[in-house]
């Protein structure tokens, strides 16, 4: 009932707000997604995938290439960046995911900046323009955008629902606590390491997708910049790393933060950013929702 | 005639890039064996090794433009401050991470490179600096070094040699290395391994700081400069082996002549691919790294 509600809330909201608030929403909505892609694979599983970016990234390119170059449709290049990405991160997944806990994490940062720079060298530069960037128009309104990303936003948090409260969720939580002993007890570790890798990447393939038809252009720098990976991190952290609405909360909180922070202090933002990690890992590495769950303000367990 | 002179001549320039690659790699060994000094003996993945780096090369920039310091003595003056400040920010930090998983020293230090270098973009702007100290070049039978690269070349090589038998021959150093092997037999042993801990995070912090203090000498340095030295660092890392600082070194000079042959001989923005692509080769081939301890 509350869910309609909230529903129906949001999606009314472009008949009667102000653009800059639709756009305030967009961003929120966008890193929510950001951060429940990266908690369904990395939460779950505890393989920190710093690689974030990578999805955003090579998913971006694709649509915006499909839409600057080839002149398609934004409703048929979203999902097909997207689609690209997951096909791709089936062949990484398979070779890195072998990969164990520091090493893969470093291995997708090396990933991130290899790709980076290869695509902003001059061997790729008929396809991706090398380092000049692609500037593009879509040809798409704000509301369909906002509408778009709300629908999006909406079934990747009933997808991580559904995956936590499922067996299959069980197996992910089984790999983080000890692998070894949950491939003794039957569970094809690889298998569902892939199938949750994979899942990350479409959901953060498509926002990604969207992210950069909103901002009408995307470059190297730009398309696989650090900010892409650490600020859906910590979101995530901030809101309960491995639960399924810590990521969104984690969002909303964040983008107002940064409003005001990049309002008033345009160039200290980024290390306060820095400090606030340093402070979340030391003194509140369970998020708010583990908070409230200590505090007995939530329940602890949950029907599966 | 014309054509073996020609050959002696791509000869000279194939000898002189291999060089300039090794004391290239010299300097990255330094960063990559601080690195690999702290993730074998704390078991702390320092994403913010680069950072201090580029503060090492920010102090011999100050100390030389404000108080117009020599640069050689600020590359000696960087280590003991910089090994202070390492062991002050384990104490005050990252000891309580010990216990924790792997992963949040991850991200924690990840936060700590991002509050570093925003920081110092904050107080010193984003320009380019440099410190000209020794500039100009030098023949040497036939072939032309810079005199700036060789002088960084021995300064690298000299901290080298002095930390090998830091760690070869001192109790401490043995310490440090009992540490690193089993830290529970080493307690029962007597050897206090939180010191030990913390003045491991203390040296390899000194060593990214003696090895930015020696690149501001031939590079210019700017707020973001730690990126590149971190990401060439862990391809060191890996390619030496965890915790080998053996190896580490000699990953540092593979690097270098590597970068260095590609910069020649194909474009400069491919030698940027280098670590990425030469580390995860060696995660998926050889994830223990070249070399056997």
């Amino acid at each position: 009932m509350g869910v309609a509600l909230l529903m129906i809330f949001l999606i009314s909201i472009p008949f009667y707000a102000t653009d800059y608030w639709i756009t305030l929403l967009v961003q929120i909505l966008i890193f929510t997604v950001y951060a429940s892609g990266w908690n369904l694979f990395s939460g779950l599983t505890g393989y920190t995938n710093f690689g974030l970016a990578w999805f955003i990234g090579v998913s971006g390119y694709a649509s915006s290439l499909l839409i600057a170059d080839y002149q398609w449709h934004w409703l048929f290049a979203w999902p097909i960046g997207a689609l690209f990405i997951s096909i791709i991160s089936i062949g990484v997944g398979v070779i890195l995911l072998r990969i164990k806990g520091v090493y893969f994490a470093i291995s997708m940062v090396a990933l991130t900046e290899g790709t980076r720079e290869l695509f902003g060298t001059e061997y790729l530069e008929p396809l991706t323009h090398g380092g000049k960037g692609v500037p593009f128009v879509a040809g798409i309104s704000l509301a369909t955008l906002y509408w778009s990303v709300l629908l999006l936003a909406f079934l990747t948090i009933l997808i991580c629902y559904k995956i936590t409260s499922s067996k299959f969720g069980l197996r992910l939580i089984a790999i983080r606590e000890d692998e070894q002993a949950a491939e003794t007890l039957g569970i094809h570790t690889t298998r569902a390491k892939i199938i949750a890798f994979v899942l990350s990447a479409f959901l953060t393939g498509l926002a990604g997708a969207i992210h950069f038809t909103y901002q009408n252009y995307i470059d190297p720098s730009f398309g696989f910049t650090i900010h892409l990976t650490l600020t859906p991190i910590v979101m995530t952290l901030f809101g309960g790393v491995g639960t399924v609405f810590g990521p969104a909360i984690g969002a909303t909180l964040f983008t107002f933060i940064h409003e005001i922070l990049w309002a008033e202090l345009t160039l200290l933002y980024m290390a306060i950013f820095g400090g606030i990690l340093i402070l979340l890992i030391l003194f509140f590495p369970q998020g708010v929702l583990g908070w409230m769950k200590e505090k007995g303000i939530l329940p602890k367990i949950r029907k599966i | 005639m014309g054509k073996v002179t020609l050959r002696l001549e791509n000869m000279g320039n194939f000898i002189e890039t291999l060089i300039r690659g090794l004391m290239l790699g010299s300097v990255y060994a330094l960063v990559g064996m601080g690195l690999t000094l702290v993730w074998g003996v704390v078991g702390i993945v320092n994403i913010a090794h680069g950072e201090f780096v580029m503060l090492g090369a920010y102090f011999a920039f100050w100390s030389f433009s404000l108080l117009h310091l020599n640069p050689l003595l600020s590359v000696v003056l960087a280590i003991p401050v910089f090994f202070f400040s390492g062991t002050v920010i384990h104490k005050r930090v990252t000891e309580r991470l010990t216990k924790a998983p792997e992963l949040s020293a991850l991200i924690l230090t990840f936060g700590m490179s991002i509050l570093i270098w925003n920081l110092a973009q904050f107080f010193w702007t984003n320009t380019y600096r440099s410190v000209p100290y020794l500039t100009g070049n030098f023949p040497f039978f036939g072939l032309v070094f810079a005199k700036s690269k060789t002088l960084s070349f021995f300064l690298a090589l000299s901290i080298t040699a002095a930390l090998f038998v830091f760690l070869k021959y001192s109790k401490m150093g043995k310490g440090i290395r009992a540490t690193s092997q089993n830290p529970e037999v080493a307690l029962v042993c007597g050897i206090n391994t939180m010191k030990m801990r913390a003045v491991t995070f203390g040296m390899g912090i000194a060593l990214a700081g003696a090895a930015g203090a020696i690149v501001s000498l031939q590079w210019v340095i700017f707020p973001q400069m730690g990126a590149s030295y971190v990401s060439k660092a862990f391809a060191i890392v890996v390619l030496g082996g965890l915790g080998n600082i053996q190896g580490a070194l000699a990953g540092g000079l593979i690097i270098g002549v590597l970068e260095s042959l590609v910069t020649q001989y194909w474009s400069a923005k491919m030698a940027q691919i280098i670590p990425s692509v030469t580390l995860l080769l060696i995660l998926l081939f050889r994830p223990t790294g070249l070399f056997k301890r």
